[in-house]
């Protein structure tokens, strides 16, 4: 006597239907949802609502309005700004070092040297410590790579 | 853009030539827009994120393993900048602006006025829908609807198992769709 039964389709899972409906199953896998499917009103209507709620997300097709224009130029100011800071460093600590070695060896009086001295020293102090306060302040700052 | 030109773009940026930068940006900036706004709900904040992600991901092509692909690796920069400027601003997902980005369709202005209000009425429900159901389940939805990736690439943009895509999608899904049903917007 045969025994043998009609295999009976495996049930589709929530993850097999999802995969189905985004057309990420194999042949096999999709003749497997399909017979699901035939055997399942339950299933269709679920089927049937994410497919209409896929066509509907899909459907609202919207564009970048006041977002036009390309980020590009900010980008590109970021990018090429750390060669230009090096420059300028660069050239300011040659300017300084040589000023500051011409001052010291010129003939004006120590009183002359000592006052422009104090005066160049107590400006370089105050730049730094905002130079400093800024800098703390920038680990802070979810916008400062961001330029309008 | 095709592959070959992409690899040769991405091989002179890591070489430090940051002018071959400017095709790579302008090829991934319309998709990179609108992943942005759909994550962020505004345009100024996409605007500030995708500038961020474009700069981290250059800062960090030197590491770029030349073998993968180059989109889904710029995306997983850009939905991460999304996250933390979110995250870090404390602020929510907002949709007030997002009136001016909802196009109309050719098709729609065919059929009439009636039409046209009609569909803007269903999108609006359905933004107010992707506003309830939080970041997690928005962003596949947004990969996968509206910028048609794999599953295999949206793994890689989540930094995922490919396994849990179709998982987390029916979440998303099934999230989606109580939101609206108690909006009482129905599904048949």
């Amino acid at each position: 006597m045969d025994t043998q039964r009609p295999e009976r389709p495996k049930p589709v899972t929530t993850e097999d239907l999802m995969r189905y409906l985004d057309g990420e199953v194999t042949p096999e896998e999709r003749t497997q949802v399909e017979a699901g499917l035939t055997g399942s009103t339950e299933l269709q209507r679920e089927l049937a609502m994410y497919q209409s709620m896929k066509s509907d997300i899909q459907d609202l097709h919207f564009g970048p309005g006041s977002a036009q224009g390309s980020v590009w130029d900010q980008v590109n100011a970021r990018l090429n700004r750390p060669i230009g800071w090096v420059l300028v460093i660069t050239g300011l600590v040659i300017w300084m070092t040589y000023g500051t070695y011409v001052f010291a060896t010129s003939s004006v009086s120590p009183w002359e040297k000592l006052g422009t001295g104090a005066i160049a020293i107590g400006v370089l102090m105050l730049l730094a410590s905002v130079i400093w306060e800024r800098l703390r302040e920038l680990e802070t700052d979810p916008y400062r790579n961001v330029q309008r | 853009m095709q592959r070959q030109l992409e690899l040769e773009l991405i091989r002179k940026c890591k070489a430090g030539q940051s002018r071959f930068y400017e095709p790579l940006v302008r090829a991934y900036e319309p998709a990179g827009i609108r992943l942005a706004i759909a994550m962020m709900g505004n345009a100024e904040d996409a605007k500030d994120a995708l500038q961020l992600a474009f700069i981290k991901t250059y800062d960090t092509l030197p590491r770029f393993d030349l073998r993968r692909p180059f989109g889904p690796w710029f995306f997983q920069i850009l939905r991460n900048q999304c996250r933390d400027m979110l995250r870090s601003r404390k602020a929510k997902f907002t949709t007030e602006a997002l009136d001016e980005h909802l196009e109309n369709r050719p098709e729609d202005a065919e059929r009439g006025p009636e039409r046209i209000q009609q569909r803007n009425e269903a999108r609006k429900l359905l933004w107010r829908g992707l506003e309830k159901i939080g970041t997690e389940h928005r962003e596949i939805l947004v990969l996968k609807e509206l910028e048609g990736f794999r599953y295999v690439e949206i793994a890689q943009i989540l930094e995922i198992p490919e396994g849990t895509v179709a998982s987390r999608l029916y979440h998303a899904r099934s999230a989606l769709k109580k939101a609206l049903v108690d909006m009482n917007a129905e599904y048949p």
